[in-house]
C-alpha cells in the first residue's frame, strides 16, 4: 500500500516539471508583469511575461476584504502568490516587487503560502486601471488574520505592480 | 475570641491588599498602553503618510516634467506622460479615499487642497485621454495649468505634514502623560506596599510579643505547678500519665520520669477503687460523659508507692489540646487533715460526754438531796400540826427556814448548771406584771419593816398590767434584786419603779428598777456584783448571808430572756438596779382563772400516789388525808398500772424515778392501757426540774408536773387546778364517796368493809338471778329490788337506787317490757358503782 502511494507520488513529480515549462506560453496581449531571476522556467530569456489572460490562467482566487486605503469591504480577485511562485518553481528566499512609479518592496517567500496574500487583477469583478491602482496589487486578507494588520504587510501590499524579481 | 481578631487581620490586610492589587492593575493597564504608544511610535504609520505626502508632490513634479519634456521632443513619448498622469491621480485618489487618511481630511485645509487638485485633475482628464494629436496640440494648456496648480500640490502636501507634525507632538504628549501616571501609579503602589510592609511588621512585632508573653506564661505555669503544694498529674484520655508535678512525686513516692507513661490507675488509684476508676475511663472514652470532671472537690482514696492507701481531696479538670483531651488532677494529701477532725471528733465527744456526765451528776444529785429533804421538810410540816410547845414550835419553824434555804441554794446550783449547758428553757405564760410586784412587796414588805425599811411599788406611766412572759423567771430576777435591796438596807426606803416603753417587732420593753437607800456597793466590787459567789464581804463575820450566787443567776435568767440588767451604787448612799426585759403585751384575760385559784374546790378526791419512798409517801398521804382526800398507794409503776386499770381515780401523782417500773412509763401504760383511770389527770412529781425533761413527762401524757418537795399549798393547788375525774371513773364518783367516807368514819372501816362487800354479793347475786331467767314481772323481784335500793341509799348510791326504784315499779305493775327496759340501766348503774365500793 504504502509502495503503491510512494510510486504515485513520484509520478506525478516526474510528470509536472515538463508540464509547467510547457505550458506557460506567450504574452499575446500587453505584458503586465515580468518575473525575473527565475531562469528555469522563464519565456523571456531569464524572465518570465505575463499578460493578463495568462495570469488569468495560473488560477484565480476571490475573497472580500476592507483596506486601509479605501472605504468598505472590498472583493477582489487574482493569483496567489503561492501558486505564482510554485508555477515558476521559484526556489528563493526574497521576492522584490517594483511598481510604475519604481517604488519597491521586498516580501519574504514564506508569505507565499496558502489562504496568503494574492497578486489581484480584479477589484469589485472589474479590472483595474492605473489610475485605480491598477493593473495589478498584491492583496493580503487583512480581516482574516490580525497579523495581517501590520504596518509591515501594508508596506508590502504594492499596488501599479508591473515587476517581480526574485533577489536571493 | 481568637478567631474574630484573626478576620479583622485579614480585614486590615485586604484593605491594604485591594488597593495594592488595584495598583497592579493600573500599572498594568498603563504598562500595556506605554507598549502600544512605543509600537505607535516604532510603526512606520506616520512615516509611510509623510512619505505618501511627499510622494504626492514628486509624482506631480514628474508628471510635470513629462510635460516640459513632451512639449520639447518632436516625437513625445505621450504613454510614458499618460502613465505619469495616472500615478499621480491614483495618488490623490487614494488620499481621498483611504480610510487611513479620514482624520487627515477632516484637516479643513487639506481638504480644500485636496478638493482644488481634485478639480484640476478632472479638469484635464479629458485632455490626457484624448487622442494623440488632441493631447499634442493641448500640452501648452496642460503644463501652464500645472504650473498653476503647483503650489496646491505644495500646500496639500505641506499641510498634511504639519496635521502629522501636530499629531506626532500629540502623540509624544500622550505617552509622556501615560508615563507620568505609570510612574504616579508606580508611586502610590510603592507607599502602599510600604504601608503594608509596615502593618505587617507591627503585626509581626505583635506577634513576637504575643509568643513571647506565651513562653513567659507557659514558664511561669510551669513553674506554679512544679512549685504546687497539690500534687498536679496531667493524663490523656486512655489514662496515660502525662506530666507530673513535685508535689506529686513527693505525695506519691515515685519520681516523674518513672511515672509519665504510666498508667494512672495502675500507679496510683488503690486495688478497690480501680475497677471504678477504668470503668469511668472507659465511659468516658466511649461516651464522654463526665462523671467526676469539673465537678469540684471531693474526697477520695489514693495509694503511694509503698502500697499505703491515704485520703484525698482533688479537683479533676479537662481541657483540649491539639494532642486531643487532657484531665488535670490537683491532688491534695489530707490524711493529716482527715486524723485531726477525728481526733478533733473524739475530743469534742469526749468533752460532750464529760458534760453530760456533769449536768447527769448534778441532776442526779439534785434528786438525791431534794428527796431527804423533802422528807425533812414534810415531816416538819406534819409535826407542826401536832400538840407542840412554844418552845418546839420555834425549833420546828427555824429547822423549816434553814430546810427552805438549803433547798434554794440547792435549786440556785441547778438553775445555773442548767443555764451554763444551755438546758434553761423558758416557759411563757401569760403574767399579771402588777400582780407579781404586789406579792414580791408583800412577801418581803415583812423583812423590810425587821430593818426598819418601807417597800414601796409602782408605775412611773401608764401601767402595763398583762404581759406573756416568763413569770417564775422574772419572779426570780425580782426577788433576787428586791431581796437583796431590803438585806443591805437599814432604816432606808426601797422603791420598785416599773416602766413600759414600746420597742420594734411589736415587743414592749419592761424596765424596771429597785432603788435602795442602803449601804451601796464598793466601786472596786461592782464590776464583779454579777460574778458568781460574789458577796459583799468575803469575810464570815458579816452582817447578811447569802451564796453570791442571787445576782449570778439573775444575770443569767434577764440574758435568757434577752434583756439586760445594770447597776448604778454610790456607797453609803445606796443602789439603783436596772432591769429591762422584752415581753409581749397581751391583752387582759377572761377573769375566770383568777376566780379558780381564788376558790379551790373543796370536794374531796379520790387520790392514787406512786412514791417509791417510804417517808416521802407517808408525808403526802398525810397531807393528803388531813385535808379530806382519799389516798390509794402504789410502791412503784407497775402497782399503779394494775391499780388503775381497775380503779378510777380523780387524780394520780407519779414520782417519775421508782424501781420496777418508772413514772413516765407508768404513764404511758395508764394512757394506753383503757382501764378505768385511762383519762385521769396524773401530775409528775419529781426533783428532777430540767425544763425539757418536764415536756417530756407532758409528752407521755401526764398533765402536770409538781416538783418536789411537796408542800401543803402546792398539793391543794394541784387537785383544784385538775377538778374533773376522767370520764371513765365513775360519774359523781366523788360526791357519794363522800357519803361513804362519812359512814365509815362514823362506823369505822372494820365494820364498813363486811357491810359493802354483803351489799356486793346481794346486789351480784340479784343481777345473776335476773339474766338466769328469773320472771322481771314477777312479786319476788319488786321486793328484792326494793330492798337492795334500800342499801344503796343507806350507802349514798343515788344511781343504782333510782334504777332499782325503776324496776321495782316495772314489776309490780306486771309491766314487763318496762322490766325489761329498766334492767339495762340497772346494769349500767352497778358497773359504775361497783368501782367504788373496791376503794374501801
Amino acid at each position: 500500500m504504502l509502495h503503491i502511494a510512494l510510486k504515485t507520488i513520484a509520478i506525478c513529480l516526474l510528470a509536472a516539471q515538463p508540464l509547467a515549462a510547457e505550458n506557460l506560453g506567450q504574452p499575446s496581449g500587453e505584458v503586465v508583469l515580468t518575473v525575473s531571476g527565475a531562469p528555469q522556467t522563464g519565456n523571456a530569456g531569464g524572465a518570465a511575461q505575463f499578460d493578463l489572460a495568462m495570469l488569468e490562467g495560473l488560477g484565480a482566487v476571490e475573497f472580500e476584504t476592507s483596506t486601509i486605503w479605501t472605504q468598505g469591504v472590498q472583493h477582489f480577485e487574482g493569483v496567489p502568490l503561492d501558486q505564482l511562485v510554485d508555477r515558476l518553481d521559484i526556489t528563493g528566499t526574497t521576492l522584490r516587487a517594483t511598481a510604475i512609479n519604481d517604488y519597491a518592496v521586498d516580501i519574504p517567500l514564506s508569505d507565499a503560502v496558502e489562504g496568503g496574500p494574492i497578486i489581484a487583477y480584479k477589484l469589485n469583478g472589474e479590472e483595474m486601471s492605473v489610475r485605480d491602482k491598477g493593473p495589478l496589487w498584491i492583496v493580503y486578507p487583512y480581516d482574516s488574520k490580525t497579523e495581517y494588520q501590520s504596518e509591515v504587510v501594508y508596506s508590502r501590499s504594492i499596488w501599479q505592480l508591473d515587476r517581480i524579481e526574485v533577489i536571493e | 475570641m481568637a478567631g474574630r481578631k484573626r478576620s479583622k487581620i485579614w480585614l486590615r490586610l485586604a484593605a491594604f491588599g485591594l488597593p495594592a492589587l488595584m495598583g497592579f492593575a493600573a500599572i498594568a493597564l498603563l504598562a500595556f498602553n506605554v507598549s502600544r504608544d512605543i509600537t505607535r511610535l516604532n510603526s512606520a504609520s506616520s512615516d509611510n503618510i509623510q512619505w505618501t505626502l511627499s510622494q504626492t508632490e514628486v509624482e506631480f513634479l514628474q508628471f510635470d516634467l513629462a510635460l516640459s519634456q513632451a512639449q520639447l521632443e518632436e516625437a513625445p513619448d505621450f504613454r510614458s506622460l499618460r502613465r505619469r498622469f495616472d500615478v499621480f491621480f491614483s495618488r490623490i485618489r487614494t488620499l481621498r479615499q483611504a480610510s487611513i487618511y479620514s482624520d487627515l481630511r477632516e484637516v479643513p485645509e487639506f481638504a480644500a487642497n485636496l478638493a482644488t487638485v481634485g478639480a484640476y485633475l478632472e479638469a484635464v482628464v479629458p485632455d490626457i485621454d484624448s487622442e494623440t494629436s488632441a493631447l499634442q496640440e493641448a500640452l501648452p494648456a496642460l503644463k501652464a495649468q500645472s504650473e498653476a496648480i503647483r503650489p496646491d500640490v505644495r500646500r496639500l502636501s505641506v499641510s498634511g505634514l504639519n496635521y502629522f507634525a501636530v499629531e506626532s507632538d500629540f502623540r509624544r504628549e500622550a505617552f509622556s502623560g501615560t508615563l507620568l501616571h505609570l510612574a504616579i501609579a508606580i508611586a502610590a503602589l510603592v507607599a502602599a506596599l510600604a504601608v503594608l510592609a509596615c502593618y505587617l511588621a507591627v503585626l509581626n512585632a505583635q506577634n513576637v510579643r504575643r509568643r513571647t508573653q506565651v513562653i513567659e506564661a507557659s514558664e511561669r505555669m510551669n513553674i506554679v505547678t512544679s512549685t504546687s503544694l497539690d500534687a498536679v498529674v496531667v493524663a490523656d484520655t486512655l489514662g496515660r500519665i502525662t506530666d507530673f508535678n513535685a508535689a506529686a512525686e513527693q505525695i506519691f513516692g515515685y519520681s516523674a520520669k518513672d511515672a509519665v507513661g504510666c498508667d494512672l490507675g495502675e500507679l496510683i488509684v488503690p486495688e478497690h477503687h480501680r475497677a471504678a476508676h477504668q470503668a469511668g475511663m472507659a465511659r468516658l472514652r466511649e461516651t464522654g460523659e463526665k462523671r467526676v470532671v469539673g465537678s469540684g472537690r471531693f474526697k477520695l482514696e489514693a495509694k503511694r508507692a509503698n502500697g499505703e492507701v491515704f485520703p484525698v481531696e482533688l479537683a479533676i479538670q479537662s481541657a483540649d489540646t491539639k494532642e486531643g483531651e487532657i484531665f488535670i488532677a490537683f491532688l491534695r494529701d489530707i490524711s493529716s487533715q482527715v486524723q485531726a477532725e477525728a481526733e478533733l471528733v473524739l475530743a469534742r465527744d469526749r468533752a460532750m460526754a464529760g458534760e453530760k456526765a456533769k449536768t447527769d451528776f448534778l441532776a442526779t444529785m439534785s434528786h438525791e438531796i431534794r428527796t431527804p429533804l423533802n422528807g425533812l421538810l414534810g415531816n416538819l410540816t406534819l409535826l407542826e400540826e401536832t400538840r407542840l410547845s412554844a418552845k418546839q414550835s420555834r425549833y420546828i419553824r427555824n429547822m423549816q427556814t434553814s430546810g427552805k434555804l438549803l433547798m434554794s441554794h440547792i435549786s440556785d446550783v441547778l438553775d445555773i448548771t442548767k443555764f451554763d449547758a444551755g438546758k434553761l428553757r423558758l416557759q411563757m405564760v401569760d403574767m399579771n406584771i402588777s400582780t407579781l410586784l404586789k406579792d414580791i412587796v408583800d412577801s418581803l414588805s415583812g423583812a423590810a419593816a425587821g430593818n426598819g425599811s418601807t417597800l414601796e411599788w409602782g408605775w412611773a406611766g401608764a401601767p402595763l398590767n398583762w404581759v406573756h412572759a416568763d413569770r417564775d423567771r422574772i419572779q426570780h430576777i425580782l426577788m433576787n434584786i428586791v431581796g437583796n435591796a431590803v438585806k443591805f438596807t437599814k432604816d432606808g426606803r426601797i422603791s420598785i419603779t416599773a416602766q413600759s416603753s414600746a420597742a420594734d417587732e411589736g415587743k414592749t420593753i419592761l424596765q424596771i428598777s429597785v432603788r435602795d437607800t442602803g449601804t451601796g456597793i464598793d466601786p472596786g466590787l461592782l464590776p464583779h456584783i454579777f460574778d458568781d459567789f460574789a458577796t459583799g464581804d468575803s469575810s464570815y463575820d458579816r452582817e447578811v448571808g447569802g451564796t453570791g450566787l442571787g445576782l449570778g443567776i439573775a444575770q443569767r435568767f434577764v440574758k435568757a430572756l434577752g434583756g439586760r440588767i445594770t447597776v448604778v451604787s454610790t456607797p453609803g448612799e445606796g443602789s439603783v438596779f436596772n432591769v429591762s426585759l422584752p415581753v409581749q403585751a397581751i391583752a387582759a384575760p377572761e377573769p375566770t382563772r383568777e376566780a379558780r385559784f381564788a376558790a379551790p374546790a373543796r370536794k374531796r378526791a379520790n387520790v392514787l400516789l406512786v412514791e417509791d419512798n417510804e417517808i416521802n409517801r407517808q408525808v403526802a398521804r398525810e397531807m393528803l388525808t388531813a385535808q379530806g382526800h382519799f389516798v390509794t398507794e402504789a410502791h412503784n409503776g407497775r402497782e399503779a398500772v394494775e391499780i388503775a386499770e381497775e380503779t378510777g381515780f380523780d387524780l394520780i401523782l407519779m414520782d417519775i424515778s421508782m424501781p420496777v417500773m418508772d413514772g413516765r412509763s407508768a404513764a404511758r401504760a395508764i394512757r394506753t392501757g383503757g382501764g378505768a383511770s385511762a383519762r385521769t389527770p396524773i401530775i409528775a412529781v419529781t426533783a428532777n426540774a430540767m425544763a425539757e425533761e418536764q415536756e417530756a413527762f407532758l409528752k407521755d401524757g401526764m398533765n402536770d408536773v409538781l416538783t418536789k418537795p411537796l408542800t401543803r399549798e402546792g398539793l391543794l393547788q394541784l387537785i383544784a387546778d385538775h377538778p374533773s375525774p376522767a370520764p371513765s371513773a365513775p360519774a359523781g364518783a366523788a360526791l357519794r364517796s363522800l357519803q361513804l367516807i362519812e359512814l365509815e368514819e362514823t362506823v369505822g372501816a372494820e365494820a364498813l368493809q363486811p357491810l359493802l362487800s354483803r351489799f356486793e354479793a346481794e346486789m351480784e347475786a340479784f343481777l345473776k338471778g335476773l339474766e338466769n331467767g328469773q320472771d322481771l314481772a314477777a312479786n319476788e323481784t319488786a321486793v328484792e329490788a326494793h330492798r337492795i335500793a334500800g342499801s344503796a341509799a343507806t350507802f349514798g348510791l343515788p344511781e343504782l337506787r333510782s334504777a332499782l326504784i325503776r324496776l321495782e315499779k316495772a314489776a309490780l305493775s306486771q309491766e314487763r317490757q318496762a322490766a325489761e327496759d329498766a334492767l339495762s340501766p340497772l346494769r349500767n348503774a352497778w358497773t359504775s358503782t361497783k368501782p367504788v365500793l373496791n376503794l374501801f
